[in-house]
């Protein structure tokens, strides 16, 4: 039988659509259905339980609110950060690759393996930070970083944002050597300051890019769960808890199925809600 | 004029240095810890320079706590995870990038959104999943529960790259009588070569790095990965720095020695990928 072509593409797409739908389309739907206390728990029937509790959980309560401030504080200064780099790195610079290398070497760091060097570089007594500031006179006896409720979660915060930025500067790089140079020139050649240049040329041309950024880190940010699970697993108490380890916690320590799931799902719907603009803007591209 | 435009460089490599100190702390604090004695490594104030250096950290690690072992797990995972969804990714890109097909659209997006589901909402399911089919605490079972995170990226940045290439050089070796699958193997896959390393690197890191799904559908001791491996070096109830530092070195150096060879192709890979404008 012969395939019309451009029925072709659908042989193409087969493999991944049917790999995807068992793996990842099938226990997604899975996991809502448990949420509702329908499949894969001890006694089946629907009921909305699992969300009910959730408004009265405290400990969730505060993981969903910790992992909003999470994802805006780091997302916010890989963007910062990411940006400032980007441009120094687009200078006319000597050792350029050098110093491009050095900027993404955090990056490379797995979030698990990140965690366990800032968990030691804030532990209390044989850590690097309290050592440094001790030695520079800022402080007289060591702080408890990762031990105090009203410090941990900053500390962890300021060791995602180390590992974390190289991303958005790689991307935000990337888009500012796509400007093209003469648009500069033409600005220079008809007067416009080196600030006017950036306001108007370098804003305008770097604003995909930087959508682009902010979604996808968006995404990494709220899955994470190495960094957290290594660094603080979620304390003191639950001061540093998100809602990926949170979900960890409730399937794998307390059998909660159905609540676990529930917790999943408000972290998929957060995610999901979070890209929509990013969706529109990419297909809107693509057709 | 001219001390104004010192003094503007002068600042540019005053923050470039600032960076690059910032960025380098904890690879420094990270390596000399490892190097430490057991009981150097503990002292307080730290010592920042190592006293005495040994490297009785690492070898300690690779003969007492199964770290070879570890360590080859984490190499047979990542890398067939990197293959097996940078091979399923590429065709479905592919098709993708040529086929104006109905439901092209709705597919590209159902795709795409499929890369903003967590894992932690996989996971249960997964743990069920596994245990049915008899695939739980194997690496197959982790190698195809991490494609949930790489595939639905690779098939993404790989039709980036695959859009880069001009469809006139599919006509020609249509027109020289090639089927299609012949012209993407042979004609389009060598034309993207960069992207596709990108791509699997790329996936490579993403698996390499994972703790969640190991942690989850990994128990027996001889199955773990380095990630795990190292978090369950942790959860003993003594502490022991340097050999955990050791351990991260290890870790890290795989993917950090992969990317500084490999950067160019990563960073174009970024440009003309998943990023164009």
């Amino acid at each position: 039988m012969q395939v019309r072509e451009h029925h072709k593409g659908y042989l193409f797409i087969l493999p991944a659509f049917l790999l995807l739908l068992f793996i990842l389309g099938f226990p997604a739907i899975a996991a809502i259905l448990q949420s509702f206390n329908i499949m894969w728990v001890s006694q089946p029937s629907f009921t909305v339980k699992s969300y009910i509790s959730l408004s009265r959980d405290a400990e969730f309560l505060a993981s969903l609110l910790n992992t909003v401030a999470f994802v805006a504080c780091t997302v916010g200064f890989h963007l910062l950060i990411g940006l400032a780099v980007a441009l120094l790195l687009n200078m006319e610079i000597r050792n350029k690759r050098f110093f491009r290398v050095i900027a993404i070497l955090p990056w490379t760091v797995p979030d698990v393996i990140g965690g366990l060097i800032w968990r030691f570089m804030f532990d209390t007594l044989p850590g690097m930070v309290n050592a440094v500031l001790l030695k520079a006179g800022f402080i007289v006896d060591p702080i408890d970083w990762l031990g105090n409720p009203k410090l941990a979660f900053p500390s962890l915060i300021f060791a995602e944002v180390w590992r974390g930025y190289p991303f958005a500067m790689l991307i935000l790089l990337a888009g500012l050597q796509a400007i093209p140079k003469e648009q500069y020139e033409a600005a220079e050649i008809d007067g416009a300051s080196k600030v006017q240049g950036f306001v108007y040329i370098t804003v305008p041309n770097l604003k995909y890019m930087f959508v682009i950024a902010l979604v996808l880190d968006t995404i990494w940010e709220c899955r994470l769960f190495g960094m957290v699970y290594s660094m603080t697993g979620g304390g003191p108490g639950y001061s540093s808890q998100v809602l990926s380890l949170l979900t960890y916690k409730h399937y794998f320590l307390f059998f909660n199925i159905s609540y676990a799931a529930a917790i999943a799902a408000v972290l998929a719907g957060f995610m999901l809600l979070v890209s929509i603009p990013y969706l529109r803007m990419t297909m809107k591209r693509e057709l | 004029m001219l001390a104004r435009k010192t003094i503007f460089w002068t600042l540019i490599y005053l923050a470039l240095a600032v960076m690059a100190i910032y960025n380098l702390v904890p690879f420094f604090w990270m390596a000399t810890s490892s190097l430490k004695t057991d009981y150097e490594v503990i002292d307080y104030p730290a010592t920042i320079l190592p006293r005495v250096v040994t490297f009785g950290a690492y070898s300690r690690m690779w003969i007492q706590e199964n770290f070879v072992q570890y360590f080859i797990n984490s190499l047979i995972v990542s890398v067939s995870t990197a293959a097996f969804s940078s091979m399923v990714g590429a065709f479905a890109a592919y098709g993708f990038s040529r086929f104006f097909f109905r439901g092209r659209s709705t597919l590209m997006t159902i795709f795409l959104a499929s890369q903003m589901i967590p894992g932690v909402l996989l996971v249960g399911p997964y743990f069920k999943m596994l245990t049915y089919v008899e695939l739980y605490d194997t690496l197959l079972g982790l190698i195809l529960s991490q494609t949930t995170i790489t595939l639905p990226f690779s098939i993404w940045m790989l039709k980036g790259f695959v859009d880069t290439v001009p469809i006139e050089i599919d006509q020609a070796a249509m027109v020289d009588g090639a089927s299609r699958t012949r012209t993407f193997l042979i004609v389009v896959l060598p034309n993207i070569l960069p992207g596709l390393v990108a791509t699997i690197i790329f996936a490579f890191l993403l698996s390499w790095g994972d703790l969640l799904w190991a942690l989850c559908l990994i128990s027996e001791q001889s199955k773990q990965t380095m990630t795990l491996g190292i978090t369950q070096l942790v959860g003993q109830f003594r502490v022991q720095w340097s050999e955990i530092m050791a351990a991260t070195m290890i870790t890290t150096i795989v993917p950090a020695a992969l990317y500084l060879m490999l950067q160019n192709f990563l960073v174009k890979g970024f440009t003309e990928g998943a990023v164009k404008q």
